[in-house]
């Protein structure tokens, strides 16, 4: 736990800690599980582990999980339930990771994430793992009406095999803008997205951004899914940067409102001839210009400042 | 500092330009015009290193060396650059990023606040396409800078404020500047002007004015059988 000096819940193998927070409850899933009745129906079962989070109140600071792997063949099956109380603003850096190469982990996450009404969460959530490990991540986003999400998820160090399903389910008025972001070498990514837009005025953004490295293969399904008068974007652009990588995109418009409008971008191509000798002729070697085209690619590395620390979003441990 | 002997380039297999003799020294600025089409540009890619513009005949020299096999970035680092007629679109990388890898020497100007944190060439106005990449290559410190149809797609007023930053940050540098338009002459004012009409320079002289004057009235066509043709001094 070097660098994440002031994470709210930290858990490394099946070990917990957590730390309180003024008008957050931070408590393990099973806690919460048993202290709360409510909680029970968002939790799709009894958990084991994972955390709770209910934020009560406006916070001006990002609270911070992380859940890791430090030990050989480790299983873990996470079920988190985030919880934004109605006109509640709050930011949550979620960190999962393993903290070694070769641990042969495997991590089975379900996060449930409750908007309620005019809330704004705005989640980064990173994935950091080796290459023996494999990790299924699920996440359901639930956003009342006027409710805005901001989640960004960024991995650009891939297990062996991911999978990924991202559900997110927007009520009148509520916006989620998604930035998913994927460097994948010698490994498979399945990635499947989708945002229905169930109340007028809903807006969902998703921009996919993914790397195709050495031997890898990505498949990445997005979809929104108009019922009610919303509006909705798809952008997926893929990048491939070897000859034996694949990437399938594969955005999807499903529209059963007339008034609903949806569009879609997406691109998957190596990098332009044009720009590479453009940038030589701005003095890069090749290799520098890739470097810095794939840098721009994926997005800026922006340091997170934690109560006067730095976690950077490359992460630490 | 540059010499360009009896060049010939081959572009997918057709002959683009012919037997090209061009003598640049320390400080002069030379203005090479041509109608469309006429080779103007693939003499910036080559004379860049380019990968497509194959040298068939002839030989590049820069400060005396042999460059006509070194790499784009190569030549760079010798001292030369260019700004280009059309740069590229680089979605992700923004100006500023690019300009603290390359950047030899800094610039400080109020007009490039509004460009730094865009996207190389995303949406920027025809001036400020120019302005990046002036900007870009002053950065390098060059002692020799290709302009390839700076003129083209600005008003006056944004010709006339580059300009005068070229004049400024690149004082005593050598330039060759690309043009069909001729309307730059006016600001740059270049020690000799070279005209190219399909892929061959037919024609060189100190009298830009008159060069140009012949042009605008009876077109490049004139300048083949021109009595100047031959008048370079």
């Amino acid at each position: 736990m070097k660098n994440v000096k002031n994470a709210n819940y930290v858990q490394i193998d099946h070990e917990i800690r957590i730390s309180e927070e003024k008008d957050v409850i931070i408590l393990s899933s099973p806690e919460a599980y048993k202290r709360f009745r409510w909680s029970r129906e968002y939790f799709k079962k009894k958990p084991e582990e994972g955390y709770f989070i209910w934020v009560k109140n406006s916070i001006n600071h990002p609270l911070i999980t992380c859940i890791s792997i430090s030990s050989k063949n480790i299983s873990q099956n996470p079920i988190n339930l985030v919880v934004i109380e109605k006109d509640v603003k709050a930011e949550i850096y979620s960190i999962c990771n393993a903290v070694k190469k070769n641990l042969c982990g495997n991590h089975v996450g379900y996060s449930k994430v409750i908007a309620k009404e005019n809330s704004r969460l705005e989640m980064r959530h990173f994935h950091r793992w080796g290459k023996e490990d494999t990790v299924n991540s699920n996440l359901e986003f639930f956003l009342k009406k006027g409710a805005e999400l901001s989640h960004n998820y960024k991995c650009l160090e891939v297990p062996m095999k991911l999978k990924m399903e991202n559900n997110t389910y927007l009520e009148e008025s509520s916006s989620v803008n998604f930035v998913i972001t994927i460097l994948a070498k010698d490994s498979e990514v399945e990635m499947n997205d989708s945002i229905f837009l169930n109340g007028r005025e809903s807006n969902g953004i998703s921009r996919v951004r993914m790397i195709g490295d050495k031997k890898s293969r990505i498949n990445a399904h997005s979809k929104i899914i108009a019922n009610d008068a919303g509006t909705g974007h798809l952008d997926c652009m893929g990048l491939l940067l070897a000859e034996d990588s694949s990437i399938n995109a594969i955005p999807e418009l499903v529209n059963r409102n007339k008034d609903a409008s949806l569009t879609h971008e997406a691109s998957v191509g190596k990098i332009s001839e044009e720009i590479l000798n453009y940038l030589r002729s701005r003095g890069l070697t090749e290799d520098q210009a890739i470097d810095l085209i794939v840098s721009g690619f994926l997005g800026e590395e922006e340091p997170i400042a934690v109560e006067g620390s730095i976690v950077s979003s490359k992460l630490y441990m | 500092m540059l010499k360009i002997d009896n060049l010939s380039v081959k572009v997918n297999g057709k002959n683009i330009l012919k037997k090209i003799n061009l003598k640049i020294n320390n400080g002069e600025i030379h203005a090479l015009l041509g109608p469309n089409a006429s080779g103007k540009s693939s003499l910036v890619y080559t004379t860049m290193g380019f990968p497509d513009y194959n040298v068939t005949g002839g030989k590049i020299i820069f400060n005396g060396k042999d460059i006509t096999d070194l790499q784009i970035e190569e030549r760079v680092k010798l001292g030369m650059t260019s700004v280009f007629q059309h740069p590229p679109s680089i979605k992700g990388l923004k100006l500023s990023k690019l300009l603290e890898k390359i950047s030899k020497k800094n610039i400080e100007l109020k007009e490039l606040n509004n460009l730094l944190e865009r996207e190389i060439n995303v949406g920027f106005s025809g001036g400020e396409r120019k302005l990046s990449e002036i900007v870009q290559v002053i950065s390098l410190d060059p002692s020799f800078v290709i302009f390839d149809e700076l003129d083209a797609g600005l008003d006056l007023e944004n010709l006339e404020r580059l300009t005068s930053l070229i004049k400024n940050e690149l004082d005593n540098k050598s330039i060759l500047l690309i043009t069909h338009r001729g309307r730059i002459l006016r600001f740059l004012k270049p020690d000799i002007v070279h005209v190219m009409i399909d892929g061959k320079i037919v024609c060189s002289s100190k009298d830009w004015k008159r060069i140009w004057e012949t042009i605008e009235v009876y077109g490049y066509e004139k300048c083949k059988e021109c009595e100047l043709r031959s008048n370079r001094s």
